[in-house]
């Protein structure tokens, strides 16, 4: 369990504190021994860095990447504040 | 009627030039100014911030953002702002700008803000020297927005911020990190004048709509919550109309 706890939150930190990377969105959840990251990120640059990275520091960790790019269309309604 | 274009950390480097230019291009049809919610860029270089203002400056309606933690991230916070600066953007920090619109004048006062929590669960300026700091940077900030808020005089005042001035447009996110995601000094600044939005970013995972204790709206206008290149907003209306574009 503590290893578990320890792994979720170096790769935490792997995606924060590294200057490649610099994310804080992304979720990171273990299901057996895959660990499967979320969230959204600004382009597929970012995304394949991010699996790369995490890749390359925890090699015998098999990652599924479901994270996806935020889309950026105009839109189409606006809403009244009052 | 005014009609404000806003989004929040978009977190703009190299990869990210273009992407939001096309939705861009549109804005001035579709609102009358442009606010961004802090996390501009990833790390705070002069040089994402050049990216930038490529991306958003040269519009046909004013942009104004505050600052974020990423922007904060390469400690050349003053050079970025310098940057955006040169390319025509109001960059606030604790501090105010007016704009005429329409024949009213909308008031923008904005901070970067900062963590803390929320009552019932926040620091408290007590103990270590580090945690004095801490909590003593968050009540300096929300006190000077407070100040820069109550100052304005305009139509419509909106609060700009990229730290959460309430805990509800934060549900979503892991309640242990809510500390570092806003505190509630800042919806006391915010509700400390006659404010008619708040809009913040930093909680990519919370939600999009709460109100202040003394009932200011609160919208999340971080992008991957409002998942489009921003959200519009319309302030003093005279008549509703729920389409932006006709059909």
């Amino acid at each position: 369990m503590t290893v578990q706890f320890d792994l979720e939150a170096e790769i935490q930190r792997l995606l924060t504190e590294h200057d490649r990377i610099a994310e804080q969105g992304i979720t990171v959840h273990r299901r057996e021994n895959v660990v499967v990251l979320g969230g959204e990120v600004e382009s597929a640059e970012r995304r394949d860095e991010i699996c790369r990275q995490i890749t390359g520091r925890f090699p015998e960790i098999e990652i599924t990447c479901d994270i996806g790019i935020t889309r950026a269309q105009a839109p189409s309604e606006v809403e009244e504040i009052s | 009627m005014i009609r404000i274009a806003a989004v929040g950390d978009v977190h703009v480097d190299k990869d990210v030039v273009g992407r939001y230019r096309p939705a861009l291009e549109q804005l001035p049809d579709r609102a009358d100014a442009l606010l961004i919610a802090g996390d501009l860029t990833r790390h705070g270089t002069p040089d994402e911030a050049k990216c930038f203002a490529t991306e958003f400056g040269g519009l046909a309606v004013p942009v104004v953002v505050v600052l974020g933690n990423h922007d904060h991230q390469s400690d050349q916070q003053q050079q970025v702002t310098e940057v955006l600066t040169d390319a025509g953007i109001t960059v606030l920090e604790c501090s105010s700008t007016v704009l005429e619109i329409n024949g009213h004048r909308l008031g923008i006062a904005g901070a970067k803000g900062f963590g803390g929590g929320f009552a019932g669960a926040c620091a408290s300026n007590f103990g270590e020297r580090e945690m004095k700091d801490f909590v003593g940077t968050t009540e300096d900030i929300a006190d000077r927005l407070g100040e820069s808020l109550r100052s304005v005089r305009c139509d419509a005042l909106v609060a700009l911020t990229h730290y959460a001035p309430v805990p509800e447009t934060l549900a979503g996110e892991p309640l242990e990190i809510y500390p570092f995601l806003g505190c509630y000094q800042l919806g006391n600044a915010i509700d400390s004048a006659p404010t008619a939005l708040a809009l913040h970013g930093h909680a990519h995972h919370g939600s999009e709509r709460g109100r202040t204790p003394g009932g200011v709206p609160v919208r999340n206008v971080a992008h991957p919550v409002i998942k489009q290149a921003y959200n519009v907003y319309q302030l003093l209306s005279e008549t509703v109309d729920s389409q932006l574009v006709p059909a």
